[in-house]
């Protein structure tokens, strides 16, 4: 892994800043080429890179250099184990494993390949104390046991440590070990329920066989009781959850789909059990066994898509260190557990650590690695009174951070607990579903006593007969499967991009296009101003940027950093808020700030800087006002920089029949300027819309009744009210914490391209729901006919059944493969 | 009689499997096809 390493070597005439592209020695002058995009140390490297370029390879360079950040994050990292050893700590995080033994779990940072898996596995040899360490890479865990006597947990973590591999104790073991049992168990029941289905069928193909070809009454009697004891097995032990599913409906009086299964598996295994010892009729254990186990399969992929949703986010909640630094009032360090940390707690958090807990710096300026929260791979930078969130990474610069919470309240253990609810709420659809289940039942019933009544001249046999077939043949298998299926998929898939849903009924919301209000700043824009263009001289310039300089404010930064400022001292600085700044400098009064702070003062604004501040404002910038000793000079204008996939996302949302506004805290001809450059209309373009004018606006939105839903997008603690009014709220990237909380939805990546992906997956699920729902309901009403007809044959019934199932679970997973489009 | 054996072997079989659950082999079913092959997407760069 060293290969990569720079050597700095002294050979003549190499142009010391320039490294090859390849491998990153410095190159020779004589082979700088400034025309070329990239340069190379030697020919054989160039070679190399063209032929990786050229067959799309140059992946390697990028993996390369997630390689190098992370060793070189692990070598800067000098972080302390010793809060392993703390009982409590010790406690949590292991099990005693007897003979003077425990076990504990823990998360590895930088784990990638099966390289790493072999080296962990050996690392008793650096270790011996350690007796077995199993990897589980897709979870990036390694379960440790190792014996106490020779060492602590927080020697075994540095040994970790020394071979590349800081390690962290991983979270939720209770919990996971729940669900392990409870997948094992499901898997036995398929298992079970699949290798009855199996043999039942082939005694079943005997029975088939024998009705028509003829068949030794002996024998038929021995296959039908084979038949039966299996399928009476299959109901009684992997069906047996059905059962329990359908009396715990009773009894709450709330129906669901285990109902009408649990009701066709009853009538259908009793009458077949009857039909058995009497030794006439039809059994239908096939069928019922091989729906049972159907069924199962169906319930085991849901509930591993929810798992797999939930775990990416685990993973990244198990990332953020156990234990942090702080600092106390002597000036005086001290580690501590994370979780802890009391918010107000100065943190110190060195150059390459995770950073514990959600907090604002206090002091350093860095450069921050958010991939695990938001995606997005590009550190950005930070500093003095930035937000920053446990998970993340602290790259370039040792920082002090003002703790704000800690443990199960940071931004990283919400987002988790969000997804976990969504996976247990109920969406409408499914209730829905449920609903119709108990109609379902009623209907059935009803159909299976008319059908009775109707064949009983013919006999009281032929006439439970026809019953019992008809209500086997309209098990509701798509309203029991392909409903929660997809939902729960799209969920899954959608966590995958970084956009986690609150609940599946946002995706039955989303599904048809409605009216979607766009907050402007942070949304659709960077949220990064810069200065655009100014009238000012370079004196008053230089004067205004130092002045700027005295506040933190984002506008007054970006005034700040647009150039020199000038050597002098400023005085009675002021900040008023909404407004701009006062101040004086170098003997002269200086006033930068909107139309609204000059009218305070009694400043008219000069009639050449008004035209050209409305010409601004036309292009979506927001124009700034100088005024020197009480008289307008001029003035400056800042551009708030579009999302690179704003204009394509507004107009793919506006094409797809979403009626696309824009509303904004800014100027009026402002948000109309950034309107006109996204292509929407200027009408929908609010602007001067305070907090609560948005919630007025989606209050407004919702009373008059125009197209639903009414979707709120916006980033900023300002929209979480009308967040949360909105049918359906969604908060986009760098949320503040009082947005994440009253958000349906939660977009993490950069770009709003997420609100598409959304839109698209909502309306295919929602599509593919009422194609599987209208597939099974046809289905279902021609078997009912053809049953009350006394036309459907137990064969055809056999066939019928998991032919019906597999289709309507086939088109439900489909969707798989029918995603558009790349996303980024 | 062939039928009883059928049955045996299959009663056989999902001995085994449940055997098999029942001591982990299912609960981790990603990581031995990671294991086989280094996953591109993994370590993307900038």
């Amino acid at each position: 892994m060293t290969a990569f390493t720079a050597q700095p070597i002294a050979e003549t005439q190499t142009s010391a800043e320039v490294a090859c592209d390849h491998c990153g020695l410095p190159v020779p002058k004589a082979l700088y080429n400034d025309t070329a995009e990239h340069q190379f140390c030697c020919h054989g490297c160039e070679s190399v890179f063209s032929i990786l370029t050229q067959r799309g390879l140059d992946n390697y360079y990028g993996m390369r250099r997630a390689l190098e950040r992370d060793r070189a994050r692990v070598e800067r990292d000098d972080r302390s184990y010793a809060i392993l050893d703390d009982p409590a700590v010790l406690e949590r995080c292991s099990i005693d494993a007897g003979d003077g033994c425990r076990t504990a779990r823990l998360t590895l940072e930088g784990l990638h390949c099966p390289a790493c898996v072999w080296l962990i596995e050996r690392v008793n040899r650096i270790e011996p104390a350690i007796l077995d360490a199993r990897v589980h890479l897709g979870r990036s865990t390694v379960e440790i046991t190792w014996d106490t006597a020779s060492a602590s947990l927080a020697k075994i973590a540095e040994a970790l440590h020394a071979i590349g591999y800081p390690a962290a104790p991983a979270r939720g073991s209770d919990k996971d070990a729940a669900r392990r049992l409870d997948a094992r168990r499901q898997l036995i029941r398929i298992g079970v329920a699949g290798a009855i289905a199996g043999n039942i069928m082939i005694v079943s193909v005997a029975l088939y066989a024998g009705a028509f070809d003829g068949i030794s009454h002996e024998l038929l009697t021995l296959f039908r009781w084979v038949a039966s004891v299996l399928g009476v097995l299959s109901l009684a032990w992997p069906g047996r959850v059905f059962f329990r599913g359908a009396l715990a409906a009773i009894r709450t009086r709330t129906p669901n789909l285990d109902l009408p299964i649990a009701l066709a598996l009853a009538v259908g295994g009793l009458w077949g059990l009857a039909n058995t010892v009497r030794g006439v009729g039809e059994i239908y254990f096939d069928s019922l066994a091989m729906l049972v186990f159907l069924l199962l399969i169906g319930r085991f992929i849901q509930s591993q898509q929810q798992r797999r949703a939930a775990d990416a986010i685990d993973l990244l909640l198990t990332l953020t260190p156990s234990s942090a630094t702080i600092e106390l009032g002597s000036g005086a360090t001290e580690t501590i557990p994370a979780d802890r940390v009391e918010p107000g707690v100065t943190v110190l958090v060195t150059a390459g650590e995770t950073i514990p807990i959600d907090g604002e710096i206090i002091a350093g300026d860095t450069e921050i690695d958010a991939a695990v929260l938001t995606g997005e791979s590009k550190p950005a930078p930070a500093g003095v009174g930035d937000a920053v969130y446990a998970g993340t990474v602290n790259l370039t610069a040792p920082l002090r951070i003002c703790a704000t919470s800690a443990g199960s309240e940071t931004r990283a253990a919400r987002l988790m607990r969000l997804v976990e609810n969504a996976a247990a709420t109920k969406s409408p659809i499914v209730r829905t579903a449920d609903r119709i289940a108990g109609w379902f039942v009623v209907a059935v019933a009803l159909l299976a006593v008319v059908t009775a009544l109707l064949w009983l001249p013919a006999g009281i046999d032929t006439a439970i007969e026809h019953a019992t077939a008809l209500l086997i043949v309209s098990c509701p298998c798509a309203l029991g499967l392909a409903t929660p299926l997809v939902l729960s998929m799209t969920l899954g898939r959608l966590a995958g991009s970084s956009v986690l849903v609150k609940s599946a009924a946002e995706l039955e919301r989303l599904s048809s296009p409605g009216t979607i209000l766009l907050d402007k700043t942070g949304t659709i824009t960077t949220g990064r101003m810069t200065v655009a263009a100014t009238t000012l001289d370079d004196h008053t310039a230089r004067l205004v940027r130092t002045l700027e300089a005295a506040s933190t404010h984002p506008i007054a930064k970006a005034i700040a950093d647009s150039g020199e400022q000038a050597n002098a001292t400023i005085e009675n600085v002021q900040q008023h808020t909404g407004l701009g700044m006062t101040g004086e400098i170098e003997g002269e009064q200086l006033a930068v700030g909107n139309a609204a702070l000059l009218d305070q003062l009694g400043v008219h604004i000069a009639p050449g800087t008004a035209a050209w501040a409305d010409a601004e404002a036309a292009k979506g910038r927001t124009p700034i006002y100088v005024a020197v000793n009480g008289a307008n000079v001029g003035g400056l204008s800042l551009a708030d920089e579009l999302k690179p996939d704003a204009v394509e996302s507004v107009q793919w949302l506006a094409r797809s029949g979403w009626d696309v506004r824009l509303c904004s805290g800014d100027h009026a001809s402002v948000v109309r300027g950034v309107a006109d450059r996204v292509g929407i209309a200027e009408h929908s373009a609010l602007g001067q819309m305070q907090p609560e004018d948005k919630l007025a606006e989606v209050r407004r939105l919702i009373a008059d009744d125009v197209r639903r839903p009414i979707v709120m997008v916006g980033d900023g603690v300002n929209d979480s009210a009308a967040i949360a009014a909105a049918d359906v709220g969604i908060a986009v990237q760098s949320g503040a914490e009082a947005s994440l909380d009253a958000a349906d939805v939660t977009i993490q990546s950069r770009g709003i391209t997420g609100i598409r992906t959304l839109v698209e997956d909502s309306r295919g699920a929602i599509q593919r729901i009422k194609v599987c729902m209208g597939v099974s309901i046809a289905y279902n009403a021609t078997a009912a006919g053809l049953a009350m007809a006394g036309l459907i044959h137990p064969l055809l019934a056999a066939c019928l059944m998991p032919v019906s199932s597999i289709t309507v679970v086939a088109l439900a997973v489909s969707r798989r493969s029918a995603r558009k489009g790349p996303t980024p | 009689m062939m039928l009883p054996l059928a049955l045996l072997l299959g009663a056989l079989f999902v001995f085994l499997f449940v055997r098999a659950v029942q001591t982990g082999q299912f609960d981790e079913l990603d990581t031995p096809a990671i294991r086989a092959i280094f996953d591109d997407d993994t370590p993307a760069g900038e």
